[in-house]
């Protein structure tokens, strides 16, 4: 029955769209950053990706079956929380981390809540949330770009965190994801591709990814390095996990909020905390737990901007 | 009115009661607790310097500042000193031995409370015995991921050595 | 005496201070990083508890209902305070351990809840088994809890390394393991009660 759910604001029209659709439209787009990721890291970003993928589809159908609810591992969602979790991990990683990853994404960040449309958080976030928490030595361990052996390196952003001078990395190298980060999260070009793909075909708007972006560039930009305005926002927006974070996970349809009004409060939210963190907080990354953050205020923006019945009082 | 006075000679009856019975255990239980926090002190102390037989706390109104130790032969070996500083989450608090030349014997971390995975691992043998008989301590590899937990260390330790250093040497 | 044992009993299940009435979370959270430390909270807690429950039930009858509260407040913090120092005189370590946590067994809902709602009416042999109950219910729990985030948080069980080669996840020895270890207990235990209530 959930299969057959669109969520969004009232009116609707039936479109001949369905969820599973939807999932693998997204799982095609993300395409691109993860031959990318394979491309500048060499395969064991693919093995990861592979493990995540089903990982997260075998506990998905495992908890069904027990649960004795109808197994719907066919309609995408799995496959796509766990090609994000995979997204959102270091190359190099031992292999059991995406499959424990995978595993807590789908079994407590979803599958506890009620499955697909019931669960707070998106789900391949708090996979990452906990892997994060868990073996921090692991989620920090980044390898270098083009370099198919075990050397590690910074990341641009946690580099600038302990106050290193970044020459070495130009515009163009963060942009084709010639640096240390996540699987998916480095080659911006190929995430674009993607982004483009599900806005052109109307999946996502452009509400939530547009101000996301703006809103941390700005802040960036403000609060910079040598003083006011002096921070270098196309830097923040190029590096760490925001391009992919903004377009892929702050506009997943259960998690974030349903009208428009209410999708540029929450692109603004994480914008800001992603900033706050970056710039003020104990991590050099925050995208993460900015969109984690603003899906747990994801139902009382709901609320509050909840369209108005035509022909009745605003609130 | 009446009721108020009756309530407030209940309750000071109760409380006369709790006092007198904590009064009663603490007399049994102060020189006690005194003890135990020397003989952890004194411990942590001959950890840190393995030859050290006698203490002698140097104190101003502040409190200690650092021991002075002597070995069997009652011979001015070096110095032992506690030195604390910000670590990522909590106040780092160590231990440290030195010899009277200036070398670290050991450090102890007493108390800390850092991520549990990251930043705790200063108080691991793998990062603390880094400092043992080592008089430069830029040499002190910072734990990965835990570089400002680490760093934290080695700078406190190192600065009030230097500290110390400079009362030794006055003292003389 | 049935009933006797019937108050004794229905505080380690049937109304676990942790499970089922949810109270004294904040003990709970913090302290049951190891199994140690989860006993040591325990046996401080259960020795608390009995005293004031015991000695509840014997003024009940001076207390006006009206300073009722302050009167139930100072005498769980004298119990307290006995259990600190003695604590400290003879376990130092297990002090240093628990923290801060041992002087909030004073804001411990659950002592408090069992005062207010128990002692303050029942007769002191039942209010001595009520108390006993309860404390151990909590011990249990809190065995449960900390063993739980020991394992997977360090590896261990009672100190003792099971595996080599294991790695820990941390998240479980901070509060937030804590709070992710009790909500799925709690799901579980409430999952097996409607299972039997079927």
């Amino acid at each position: 029955m959930e299969n057959r759910l669109i969520v969004s604001s009232s009116p609707h029209l039936h479109k001949g769209e369905s969820v599973s659709r939807i999932m693998w439209m997204v799982a095609i787009s993300l395409l691109p950053a993860g031959v990318a990721g394979v491309v500048i890291f060499g395969l064991n970003a693919l093995w990861v990706s592979i493990l995540a993928v089903i990982t997260a589809l075998a506990t998905e159908g495992i908890l069904q079956v027990l649960t004795k609810r109808k197994v719907s591992i066919l309609d995408g969602s799995a496959f796509v929380t766990g090609l994000l979790l995979a997204y959102n991990l270091p190359p190099n990683v031992p292999i059991w981390l995406p499959v424990i990853g995978s595993f807590f994404a789908i079994a407590v960040g979803k599958q506890v809540f009620g499955g697909l449309g019931q669960n707070i958080f998106n789900p391949a976030l708090v996979g990452r949330v906990f892997l994060m928490a868990s073996w921090p030595k692991y989620m920090t361990a980044f390898s270098r770009p083009l370099n198919y052996d075990a050397l590690t390196s910074a990341t641009p952003l946690a580099s600038l965190k302990e106050g290193k001078i970044l020459e070495n990395i130009s515009y163009l190298d963060l942009f084709l994801g010639k640096r240390g980060g996540c699987i998916g999260e480095v080659c911006i070009l190929a995430l674009l591709l993607g982004a483009a793909f599900l806005l052109i075909r109307g999946y996502i708007s452009w509400h939530i990814p547009a101000t996301y972006i703006a809103s941390t560039a700005i802040l960036t930009y403000i609060f910079g390095p040598r003083g006011l305005f002096s921070g270098d926002w196309l830097f923040h927006i190029l590096s760490g996990g925001l391009i992919l974070g903004a377009f892929f996970m702050a506009t997943d349809y259960v998690t974030s909020p349903l009208t428009r009004k209410g999708q540029i409060i929450f692109g603004i939210g994480c914008g800001l905390l992603t900033a706050i963190i970056r710039l003020w907080g104990g991590y050099p990354e925050g995208a993460s737990y900015a969109i984690l953050m603003m899906n747990a205020a994801t139902p009382i923006i709901d609320r509050y901007t909840k369209n108005r019945v035509y022909g009745t009082r605003p609130l | 009115m009446k009721e108020m006075v009756r309530y407030g000679f209940i309750l000071a009856l109760i409380c006369t009661i709790a006092s007198g019975l904590l009064a009663t255990v603490n007399s049994f239980t102060k020189s006690k607790i005194i003890a135990q926090a020397q003989a952890e002190e004194e411990a942590s102390l001959k950890e840190v310097v393995a030859q050290g037989e006698r203490f002698e706390a140097i104190k101003s109104q502040a409190g200690t500042i650092y021991y002075r130790v002597y070995d069997k032969e009652a011979k001015f070996i070096g110095v032992a000193f506690k030195a604390s500083g910000k670590g990522y989450s909590s106040i780092i608090e160590t231990m440290v031995g030195m010899l009277k030349d200036g070398t670290i014997t050991t450090i102890k971390i007493l108390s800390q409370n850092e991520t549990p995975g990251l930043g705790a691992n200063v108080a691991g043998r793998d990062f603390t015995g880094q400092f043992t008989n080592k008089k430069d301590l830029t040499k002190v590899q910072a734990i990965t991921g835990a570089t400002i937990s680490s760093r934290a260390v080695i700078e406190m330790v190192k600065n009030k050595a230097e500290e110390i250093k400079g009362l030794i040497k006055d003292g003389k | 005496m049935k009933k006797l044992l019937n108050e004794f009993l229905k505080g380690i299940i049937r109304e676990n201070p942790t499970f089922v009435l949810v109270l004294g979370l904040c003990p709970t959270l913090a302290v049951s990083v190891s199994i140690i430390n989860g006993i040591g909270m325990g046996i401080a807690a259960t020795f608390v508890l009995l005293g004031s429950n015991i000695i509840i039930s014997l003024i009940k009858r001076i207390v006006p209902d009206r300073i009722r509260i302050p009167c139930f407040i100072v005498v769980i913090a004298t119990f307290v305070t006995i259990v600190e120092m003695t604590m400290k005189a003879y376990s130092p370590a297990l002090n240093r351990a628990l923290g801060i946590y041992v002087p909030l067994i004073v804001v411990n809902c659950m002592v408090l809840g069992r005062a207010e709602a128990y002692a303050q009416r029942a007769t002191v042999v039942n209010a001595l088994f009520d108390g006993l109950g309860m404390g151990i219910g909590f011990t249990l729990a809190l065995i449960l809890i900390s063993a739980i985030r020991e394992f997977f948080g360090s590896g261990q069980i009672l100190g003792q390394t099971l595996f080599k080669g294991f790695e820990p996840a941390s998240i479980f020895a901070m509060p937030s393991g804590a709070l992710l270890v009790i909500g799925l207990l709690l799901g579980f235990f409430n999952l097996l009660k409607n299972r039997k209530a079927q």
